[in-house]
């Protein structure tokens, strides 16, 4: 069934990505395009194989002491520097909750 | 004295070791090279003149202390603009980040500097790496030296260009589904995807994290050779999780020749649609020429092939979604002002930073990972992953390597593929091996009779097999000759003092 600009509007929603009307009636053509294109990828669905998520397939992660590493840290000045907000020595953003305006 | 662009990265080494001329000479060769070319190609989205002439400057105070120099001493490099280089933008083509300083240095772009190499500077893309003709930059389109109408291939269009161009003599490249070898195929230069792990990622903007490898472009299949011995001679990085050791000496084999290998040919390949006949003609002579060469060119079968773009247009935009999370305009990149909340912030900021098709790609990632779609879509994929990952093993029982193309058509025109549904076709031949994992090379074949503009093949081998790759690729350059420099751009600037 087709993705309707009602679904795109959501989908948009959870991406973060504001959309206007133009780019949501675009975005609706081209997201029933690109899904038709995948179609080939259903007759896999029920193959009788295991998915293969990586290339590597005995990746495992890595992990290191829970413990600042002063040779990987940046300094606060560089951390910040490509912030377009910032107060002292944090990233300034505005109200997480509401509309609050700038906090 | 010589024009830059008519000596390899090999020959460069060899003059600056030789004293025939200094890396600051090179330098300044290079950077000529680049004003007096790119303002028609435009392969460079940023030119890094003191950090080139500074490397230079350092090469030379060695060889004049009579130290030994590195393996790439003095030789200009472009590095894709998705690559962090301290001391630099690292903008991915995107208003996103273009006015990002990185504050670091990918792993990759310091081996390529520890080996000798002068970066010259950043190169143009499509944004993110999202596309095939480099048309989906932010900041303005690469043109294809060999006909400025048209693209350059992509997403690693500037990689490509500026090495065809003789602009520099090696860049690097990042490939998701062909972005190094796409267009190296479209700039008639030769353009490695090592295998997966075998370069690491670290500092490179990740686009899709399980099939993302840098390679490097060169005009000669040595210099890729001697650039794959930098990536990887220091051994694994610890920075990247997936980095695997790859200890071999790329150089040490590369005129073993062909006698007695099996090469594969794959018919539903060489037959399918939208395949142009002077490429499918070229490949046939690329096959031939192997055979003539000793080889024993034999055909197989790679039966779940024609999943691979529908497989990979459900990986791909899943991890880039993931991946592009990232930019929500707080700590860096683009970030629009006086926003009611957070939420708004984000949501507006990666609308306005965004190009087009970065955000259909998030877009079509966040539908396919969404509840109810995830089952059906994602986990077809990775079924799919496997059959075609068994398909390359069993292949590569009978084979130990297999040629086709590496692109269906020469370059096309700017604006020429307008639907971008069908540029993805054109990852038609390169895409497989970004979903099975294991390493490929673009290999110019000359011009096409029928364009007259580059055409070329590709060669495929199991995973870490990369360095049997060159092999091939030496025996294909030996035969068809080494990549020249454009025409259009040849000796134009860049002649060493």
């Amino acid at each position: 069934m087709a993705l309707t600009e009602t679904d795109v509007r959501g989908i948009a929603e959870y991406a973060r990505i504001a959309l206007d009307t133009d780019e949501l009636a675009e975005m609706t053509a081209y997201l029933n395009d690109a899904v038709a294109m995948l179609d080939p990828i259903l007759e896999y669905a029920d193959a009788d194989v295991e998915p293969t998520f990586h290339p590597i397939g005995d990746l495992a992660n890595v992990v290191r002491a829970d413990a600042a590493d002063a040779g990987r840290s940046l300094p606060i000045d560089e951390a910040l520097k490509d912030a377009a907000s910032t107060r002292g020595r944090s990233f300034r953003v505005p109200s997480i909750l509401g509309e609050g305006g700038d906090c | 004295m010589a024009w830059i662009d008519s000596l390899s990265a090999a020959q460069i080494a060899a003059g600056v070791v030789a004293g025939e001329f200094g890396a600051t000479e090179v330098a300044r060769a290079s950077l000529d090279a680049v004003e007096c070319r790119d303002a028609e190609v435009g392969a460079f989205l940023q030119v890094s003149a003191d950090a080139a002439l500074e490397a230079a400057a350092r090469i030379d105070a060695s060889r004049a202390a009579g130290d030994p120099l590195p393996p790439l001493a003095g030789v200009p490099l472009a590095i894709k603009d998705n690559m962090n280089l301290a001391g630099t933008r690292t903008t991915c083509a995107s208003q996103m980040l273009a006015s990002y300083e990185s504050v670091y240095t990918a792993t990759c772009v310091q081996r390529m500097l520890d080996a000798g190499c002068l970066p010259i500077g950043k190169v143009n893309m499509d944004e993110f790496a999202f596309g095939s003709s480099t048309e989906n930059s932010a900041f303005h389109p690469t043109n294809n030296p060999w006909d400025l109408e048209r693209v350059p291939g992509g997403s690693s269009g500037g990689s490509a260009a500026a090495v065809a161009a003789g602009e520099v003599a090696l860049s690097l490249g990042s490939d998701t589904g062909g972005s190094i070898r796409q267009p190296a195929s479209f700039c008639g230069v030769v353009g490695m995807k090592p295998t997966y792990g075998a370069v690491s990622r670290y500092g490179v903007v990740a686009f899709g994290s399980s099939l993302d490898q840098v390679g490097p472009f060169g005009r000669t299949v040595e210099d890729v050779a001697l650039a794959m011995n930098a990536l990887t001679a220091p051994g694994r990085d610890p920075l990247d999780g997936t980095s695997q050791e790859f200890a071999v000496d790329f150089c040490e084999h590369l005129d073993d020749g062909v006698t007695g290998r099996r090469v594969g040919v794959v018919p539903a390949l060489m037959e399918a649609e939208g395949l142009a006949p002077e490429v499918r003609r070229a490949v046939e002579r690329a096959a031939a020429q192997l055979e003539q060469q000793g080889a024993q060119v034999v055909e197989v079968e790679l039966p779940h092939l024609d999943a691979a773009i529908a497989a990979y247009y459900v990986i791909g935009p899943a991890e880039a979604f993931s991946n592009l999370a990232r930019f929500d305009g707080i700590r860096y990149g683009y970030q629009e002002e006086d926003c009611a909340n957070l939420a708004q912030q984000s949501a507006l900021s990666r609308a306005h930073g965004f190009g087009r098709e970065a955000k259909r790609r998030q877009m079509l990632g966040a539908y396919l990972l969404s509840s109810g779609v995830y089952d059906k879509y994602y986990y077809a994929a990775q079924k799919a992953r496997t059959m075609i990952t068994r398909d390359y093993a069993r292949a590569f029982e009978q084979v130990d390597a297999i040629l086709m193309p590496a692109a269906p058509r020469t370059a096309f025109k700017h604006g020429e593929l307008s639907d971008p549904t069908q540029m993805y076709l054109s990852d038609l031949y390169t895409i497989s091996l970004n979903i099975a994992g294991n390493g490929g090379i673009s290999v110019p074949l000359g011009l096409g009779e029928d364009s007259g503009l580059p055409v070329s093949a590709q060669l495929v081998a199991p995973a870490f097999h990369d360095r049997e790759l060159l092999t091939y690729a030496r025996a294909l350059e030996v035969a068809f000759g080494a990549a020249p420099v454009a025409p259009a751009c040849a000796q134009k600037g860049g002649e060493l003092a």
